[in-house]
């Protein structure tokens, strides 16, 4: 696990998203169980409280959940997994279109561009 | 909970404390920020009673220090605080002798955490390995509390690393950590407090994650701020 | 008590090289004395009888037998008892500085012991004290073995047989530190006991308020001198001589135990409350 966390968000949102991000692709399976905080935190090199705090949002927001004595687990709640992935995806797409606005392109055309790159990408990749 | 109340020091006629306030908590680590010569190290000396200060008042768990109050915190100076001729396990042995508190299973296991030889003299360690035999000596005291002076100044990247390691482990668990900078850099994440020096005086005191979250600043953020007002 | 004995072990334990050394440097030096003023006094006792043919008898009765006094009043016996002193008055003020000095912030462990700090007063004026009397002790085994050499070295009808009391007797300073009775014994200690924690209080007072801990000290220990030899003083300017010197003796014991309380408790409170690393 390697995260480059930047100095001005806070440090347990960072986290959170990590999470979401990895869940969202798949790496982090429903009912995966995860480090405990002490590992995570060592991990991550962060605070030990913050990774605390992180897991204690996540157990609110129901991504995770812990049953007595034992690790925490990602939710196997597929409501919640799908607004994981819908929410990650608003959030990229809300930043591109801000950035793209600016420029004041068509929206055809800006789709076009998008299907290009993104195909583009696709094949540089296989 | 370490309190300390308005505490002045003096050298001869120059003002280095001019009435320092702040707490550190337990399960806290606590960071003392400040360039070089702010009184960030007289600080930690007027807290371990090394250094007598003109006015105000220290507490530590809600009283004043005393000798049994050694057992509870710990200090590691920038400096090794052992003879220069004894070998590692020498120290260890004369930890095991004057502190009840001494933890020799978790001394051993920082031992092979830093990779250190308990057969090798002080005097012939690297300046890094130096730095680790004097944070292994007061780490594995079983105290409340563990002060530290500038832990990552003037060592390699990779001890630096490694002692960085340290404070995201268990061996920090639950402990309140006061520490002395002069750059926050790699030990922003590390932090649950600042507290900023400046000409003897605290000029700001806040939880680090606490103003990421309530003003998107980071410590480095606030730093320039109270610095270059 | 426990952590006293442990600290006094541990203090012990840094000077014990330097402590053999002086035992070392001492007993090499006053055998090679022995042997050097042995072998000049038979050197002369040959010259003059076979060379200038005086017999036996008149070259006693010139030049006197030869005794163990004219080895102990040589520079061979004498000059390594001075270095052990100076090593042991240096030692006085090293066993502290050392740890400041330097790269060396030990005093920053012995400060942060869960013990009382004046422990490490008493480990260190301890220490001095083993030091002096072990020094004395090893020189007092020493001095039978050297005897002998000279006996083994000199004939019998040249010498004059002294034993180890009457050496020490005949020259003032082996008596001074080697005292013929108990109460001497105790009276010369116990007055170097007081120096050295008087000096142990000045150099506190310098390491608690550096230049002008400096005169604080100079200060304290001419007091704590005025206030010891008050008694005297009053004898000879005041009082004429009032007390019989028995009383006088007694009056100057407890001074001295009054002035020793101070030093200790002005060092204890030093420590505590003023010591600065």
């Amino acid at each position: 696990m390697n995260v480059n966390f930047n100095n001005r968000d806070p440090v347990y949102l960072q986290i959170i998203r990590y999470f979401k991000e990895k869940i969202a692709v798949g790496e982090l399976a429903p009912g995966e169980e995860i480090p405990s905080r002490r590992e995570l935190a060592n991990k991550l090199k962060v605070n030990p409280n913050t990774a605390q705090r992180a897991y204690k949002e996540m157990e609110e927001q129901g991504l995770i959940y812990t049953e007595k004595n034992h690790p925490s687990k990602i939710t196997t709640d597929i409501k919640v997994l799908g607004k994981v992935r819908n929410e990650l995806l608003d959030e990229a797409v809300d930043m591109f279109v801000t950035s793209v606005r600016s420029i004041n392109v068509p929206v055809e055309e800006l789709l076009d561009l998008v299907r290009v790159k993104y195909s583009a990408n696709d094949d540089k990749e296989a | 909970m370490i309190e300390v109340k308005a505490v002045e020091k003096n050298y001869g006629s120059k003002k280095i404390l001019k009435g320092v306030s702040f707490t550190a908590n337990k399960g806290e680590i606590t960071c003392l920020i400040g360039i070089n010569g702010v009184g960030k190290t007289t600080i930690l000396n007027a807290i371990m009673a090394l250094t007598p200060i003109n006015s105000g008042q220290i507490l530590i768990g809600g009283e004043p220090i005393d000798k049994h109050t050694f057992e509870k915190i710990t200090f590691i100076p920038d400096a090794i605080t052992m003879l220069p001729h004894m070998t590692i396990a020498e120290a260890m042995e004369f930890m095991n002798d004057f502190y009840t508190g001494w933890n020799q299973r978790r001394a051993t296991e920082l031992l092979g955490f830093f990779r250190l030889n308990p057969s090798d003299k002080i005097s012939s360690l690297s300046k890094g390995n130096t730095a680790k035999v004097n944070l292994l000596l007061g780490l594995a005291l079983d105290v409340d509390y563990v002060l530290m002076d500038e832990p990552f100044s003037g060592i390699d990247m990779f001890s630096r690393e490694e002692i960085a390691n340290v404070f995201t482990s268990h061996l920090i668990e639950n402990r309140g950590v006061i520490l002395t900078t002069h750059e926050i850099g790699d030990i922003e994440h590390l932090i649950d407090k600042v507290v900023l020096l400046d000409d003897g005086m605290v000029t700001k005191e806040f939880n680090a994650e606490e103003v990421r979250e309530t003003e998107g600043k980071s410590v480095i953020d606030v730093m320039r701020e109270v610095y270059q007002r | 008590m426990k952590k006293y004995i442990k600290l006094l072990n541990f203090e012990f334990n840094r000077i014990a090289k330097l402590f053999v050394v002086l035992l070392g440097i001492t007993f090499v030096t006053q055998i090679i004395g022995v042997i050097v003023v042995s072998k000049n006094y038979l050197n002369m006792a040959n010259e003059q009888i076979y060379d200038e043919r005086i017999n036996k008898v008149q070259f006693l009765e010139t030049y006197g037998q030869m005794s163990f006094l004219q080895v102990v009043r040589s520079l061979w016996f004498v000059g390594p008892i001075a270095l052990c002193l100076a090593g042991v008055a240096l030692y006085i003020f090293l066993i502290w500085y050392r740890d400041w000095v330097g790269k060396n912030t030990f005093i920053y462990r012995l400060l942060m012991l869960p013990t009382t700090r004046l422990n490490i007063f008493y480990a260190k004026i301890t220490t001095i004290m083993i030091m002096t009397i072990g020094l004395v002790s090893f020189q007092l085994i020493f001095l039978p073995i050297e005897i002998l050499v000279m006996n083994s070295m000199v004939p019998n009808e040249f010498r004059a047989d002294l034993s180890v009391v009457e050496i020490v007797t005949s020259i003032l300073e082996l008596s001074i530190i080697i005292p013929g009775s108990v109460v001497e014994l105790i009276l010369f200690y116990g007055a170097g006991l007081l120096v050295v924690s008087i000096l142990f209080t000045g150099i506190l007072m310098e390491r608690s308020f550096r230049w002008k801990g400096i005169f604080a000290g100079l200060i304290y220990s001419a007091l704590a001198v005025v206030i010891l030899i008050s008694p005297l003083l009053l004898q000879e300017f005041v009082l004429n001589g009032y007390f019989y010197p028995s009383e006088l003796l007694v009056l100057e014991i407890v001074m001295g135990l009054i002035v020793l309380g101070a030093t200790i408790w002005m060092s204890g409170f030093l420590l505590r409350k003023k010591i600065t690393v």
